[in-house]
């Protein structure tokens, strides 16, 4: 009986923590940045990173790289723009800078993609009078619909039906459990 | 120090919902680990709790730090995190014993009612006492381990961050499974001899011994997305060598040190059994002792509590409100007639509105507590006596019914959120209509009767997180002065006449807090309770009646719920363009929109599931549409708080021109211009969709829950099952969430703001 107990109290244990390292994982984030294009530009070396692959429709998420081509060495005190371009030639220029970016030795963006298709981006870098321009192209997919990009949202509801009708369900096989053992108590 | 170094070392994240999460399980735990602590000196000392808290700061490290910031760029910095997450951070939580504290740190009722039936499923318990047995804990991590190593995942991790969530979910996880077995946290059972830890441990260091030497000696980068780096001097080749050295190194340390404190314990003398029976014995007592426990009350809270029980707080934030009110209505009568330029376009529509559901959804109804048009009605009270009693044929909610649902018509039929001159004399209505009724009748005639906006409140707060409530009934019991209701010489009684020990739910509850003030033995408190809880409950309330009798309730609630659509809907496109396309006058195929959308669908709807369930058993229609409409009250302050939050979180900005402008008129020698271009900047934060979606949700799920606790209360009277009887309402429920995620996702007028 005691070891049923210590059991019982391990197992609401063990379940009352997963609850709460389940919502734990859920947010364990990273950025997962990945590799556009990495070019040398005069004097600097560029490195395009874009937070997913592929690119959807939307908002996203740019970050850049700049070197010193000789030593290697980040820069921090450049002055960096990102130039889009669609199929269609319409250019949008937008500022990145290292306070918008997560990593601060990069320097970030948030350009919307207002149309799919493959996009030319180009990244300018000014410093003390040095330039240099790389660029690459990125292919852009349609946005998913709302539904699927809010899916773990909409998935909340479901999820708790389920758990909610197991739950009933465990109650009432309990509940039959007991009246059968009261039943036979009273019996014997 | 180097001007690289300073700027990685601020490269954090900061995520809030990650912070909130973890502080949230370290609080949990301190929280449970106070309670227990004394029962199991031996088990939970000091130097436990300091561990669970640092496993969980290591766990905020490895994802919230800039070795987050650089995983992408250096294949070392990754490994770190790796490291942290699977062998460190883990094995630290463990450490700190959290399952007792982390059990008793939830509220109880919680843990029993909605755990408790599966904490006690047989099939779950023998599950996860299987996923711990050592031999399939070490398959599930060396596997999970191997595999996420393996290039090709590797590299979907670093291209999606929803991989990349799910590697290091992988990884936590796994790492808990593992190190079970080697911690034994308490109370578990051994599955095995704890001499088999020892080849357990070495083992798992043969696996990492094995990848870490892959990385070291590979001849080629193994993982693309790094070919193309070369940071900080350190070719790609180096790094993933570096990578492999902290794999092995550290990594090897992690898993031999346990292995030996294990052989050095295992050889020496055997631990006592006596303790962990006088804990259980302790423990029996400490819930006995709990059971007595006091009952939190936000009234008893530090500072909080006593700066909300100051008598004068509520006169002076009613003092506050009316300054506001007749300062936004002096401007909207006089001010500029562009709406998002006046105070009255932007303030009670914008901004008033969205913070007044969400103080709902968050502490109770304390606008009422602030309500602006308390003073006038005192002074047409004594102006004028109020000495006659309220009509009997009006004392119901049919007149505030009607009042609200005319409100709703009318605040889309004339757009009275882009007329300031009109919401200014909606504002001067109240005010008159409140000092004249409360000035000729007795109590608190106005607020009962007649406030739309009262009535609002009052309805939308059942779904409230906070209560006026009794302690404890006891001393109720043996209370004979009855001061909640009648008053005393320092304070006046409930004017809504709501007897506390009688009082079940925040039906007709101004949180006004005389009752709290007036109770000499201090039994009345603000007290936490399930929201919704009591909607299907067939109790009798004080001043209220049985709810399940009171269909004017029930249809005020329902004018509520189905406006919340009908109001959101009238500001999307596609209804828009249909109220055009009937070629009508604004107000008439408004008119025919609200007839179509509060009254006729949701009516034949009402009637049909009414219908539904009452073949099921000898039960009337009409008790069955009475008792669900109330269940339908959470989706409805869902869909109206997923609306509001939306205009107050994309139009807050339309305030500081306001405010300087405000400034600028009082203090013209500050010279201060407003920043027009703010009222016309849309915000648009990534949280606020996922919120929307979620506060319906919750909505949802309340509802359902509700539903069905009142189809179980009919199936009971009906001796039938309740499924049947719950099946249409819970459709319907279904229904209107689609409709309102739809709205959602709609093309929406912006009001308040300089765009529309």
């Amino acid at each position: 009986m005691r070891v049923l107990k210590t059991a019982t109290v391990q197992f609401k244990s063990i379940a009352v923590w997963s609850c709460a390292l389940t919502a734990l994982a859920s947010s364990l984030l990273g950025d997962g940045g990945s590799v556009a294009f990495r070019k040398p530009a005069g004097p600097f070396v560029i490195t395009l990173f874009t937070a997913s692959l592929p690119l959807r429709v939307g908002a996203s998420d740019l970050s850049v790289m700049t070197e010193d081509a000789g030593t290697r060495t980040p820069l921090l005190d450049a002055q960096v723009t990102l130039t889009l371009a669609d199929a269609e030639g319409h250019l949008s220029t937008i500022p990145a800078s290292r306070a918008a970016a997560t990593n601060k030795l990069l320097y970030a963006a948030t350009p919307v993609f207002p149309v799919a298709g493959t996009w030319t981006i180009t990244v300018r870098v000014k410093q003390h009078g040095k330039s240099g321009e790389a660029a690459g192209t990125i292919n852009v997919l349609p946005a998913p619909p709302a539904v699927w990009r809010y899916w773990p949202y909409f998935a909340i509801v479901p999820l708790f039906i389920a758990l909610f009708a197991l739950h009933q369900r465990l109650t009432r096989n309990r509940a039959a459990l007991y009246a059968r053992r009261h039943v036979t108590d009273k019996h014997f | 120090m180097d001007t690289l170094a300073t700027a990685a070392l601020s490269s954090w994240p900061l995520n809030p919902a990650v912070i909130i999460l973890l502080a949230a399980v370290a609080l949990t735990y301190f929280r449970g680990w106070l309670r227990v602590r004394h029962l199991l000196p031996n088990k939970l000392t000091v130097e436990r709790l300091l561990a669970f808290w640092l496993g969980i700061v290591l766990v905020w490290i490895a994802i919230e730090s800039p070795l987050d910031a650089f995983s992408s760029l250096l294949l070392e910095a990754h490994m770190v995190q790796h490291l942290l997450l699977m062998m460190v951070a883990p094995a630290l939580i463990l450490i700190g014993q959290p399952f007792l504290p982390l059990l008793r740190g939830l509220p109880r009722s919680f843990v029993k009612t909605a755990l408790g039936p599966f904490l006690n499923w047989h099939a779950l318990r023998r599950f996860a006492a299987w996923l711990v047995s050592p031999v399939v804990a070490w398959l599930i991590f060396t596997i999970s381990t191997v595999a996420w190593h393996i290039p090709a995942l590797y590299e979907l991790g670093l291209h999606s961050p929803a991989w990349h969530n799910v590697e290091h979910a992988c990884f936590f996880w796994t790492a808990i499974l593992f190190w079970w077995p080697v911690i034994q946290p308490w109370p578990g059972r051994p599955q095995s001899t704890r001499w088999a830890i020892i080849p357990y441990l070495l083992a798992a260091d043969i696996i990492n011994t094995a990848i870490a030497a892959s990385l070291i000696f590979s001849d080629k980068v193994l993982y693309p997305s790094y070919a193309a780096m070369q940071f900080a001097g350190i070719s790609p080749r180096e790094d993933q060598s570096i990578a492999g050295s902290i794999m092995w190194v550290p990594g090897s340390i992690i898993y031999l040190v346990p292995g030996v404190i294990l052989a050095v314990r295992l050889l020496g003398p055997a631990g006592s059994l006596d303790r962990l029976r006088t804990s259980n014995h302790n423990l029996n007592r400490q819930r006995r002792a709990e059971q007595s426990r006091k009952v939190f009350d936000l009234l008893r809270l530090p500072l909080l509590g006593s700066f909300v029980r100051w008598k004068h707080l509520r006169r002076i934030a009613q003092s506050v409100m009316l300054i506001l009110a007749i300062a936004v209505a002096s401007d909207g009568l006089f001010g500029d007639q562009m709406a998002p330029m006046n105070s009255a376009g932007v303030l009670p529509w914008v901004h008033w509105r969205g913070l007044v559901i969400l103080a709902l959804l968050v502490a109770g109804n304390w606008f009422c507590f602030a309500c602006p048009f308390m003073l006038p009605r005192e002074v047409g009270k004594r102006l004028f006596g109020a000495a006659r009693r309220w009509p009997r044929g009006f004392r119901s909610k049919w007149l505030s019914a009607a009042l609200l649902l005319l409100y709703f018509w009318a605040y889309e039929a004339f757009s009275l959120w882009n007329s300031p001159w009109m919401t200014a004399w909606i504002i001067i209505t109240y005010f008159t209509a409140a000092f004249f009724i409360d000035g000729f009748f007795r109590g608190a005639t106005f607020c009962k009767y007649v406030c739309p906006i009262g009535q609002f409140n009052f309805v939308s707060s059942l779904v409230s997180p906070f209560e006026v409530k009794v302690k404890r009934a006891a001393t109720c019991q043996t209370c004979e002065t009855y001061d909640c209701i009648r008053g005393n010489d320092r304070q006046r009684g409930c004017e809504l006449l709501l007897f506390q020990p009688k009082k079940e739910s925040s039906l007709d509850c101004t949180f006004c807090l005389d009752c709290v003030h007036a109770c000499p033995h201090e039994n009345v408190g603000i007290l936490p309770v399930m929201p919704a809880a009591t909607i299907s409950k067939d109790l009798y309330r004080s001043s209220v009646g049985r709810l399940f009798n009171r269909g004017d309730l029930a249809v005020l609630s329902l004018v509520i719920v189905f406006a919340a659509f009908a109001n959101a809907a009238g500001m999307i496109a596609p209804v828009m363009n249909w109220e055009s396309m009937l070629g009508w006058s604004h107000p008439m195929a408004t008119a025919a929109f609200f007839a179509l959308s509060v009254i006729l669908v949701p009516g034949f709807l009402i009637r049909l599931c009414a219908a539904l369930g009452s073949r099921v058993g000898a039960v009337a229609w009409k008790t069955i549409a009475v008792r669900f409409s109330f269940a339908l009250i959470p989706i409805g302050v869902g869909m109206w708080a997923a609306h509001l939050v939306y205009h107050l979180a994309t139009g807050s900005l339309s305030v500081v021109p306001l405010a300087q402008r405000a400034a600028a008129a009082l203090i013209p020698a500050a010279r201060i211009v407003p920043a027009w271009p703010l009222a016309a900047r849309m915000l648009s934060p990534g949280w606020l969709a996922p919120l929307q979606i979620i506060l319906l949700d919750a909505g949802l799920l309340l509802s359902l829950y509700t539903m069905w606790r009142v189809a179980r209360n009919v199936r009971s009277q009906i001796n039938r099952r309740a499924l049947p009887v719950f099946a249409p309402w819970g459709v319907l429920a279904l229904s209107l969430y689609v409709y309102g995620a739809w709205i959602i996702f709609q093309p929406m007028q912006m009001r308040g703001m300089l765009m529309h």
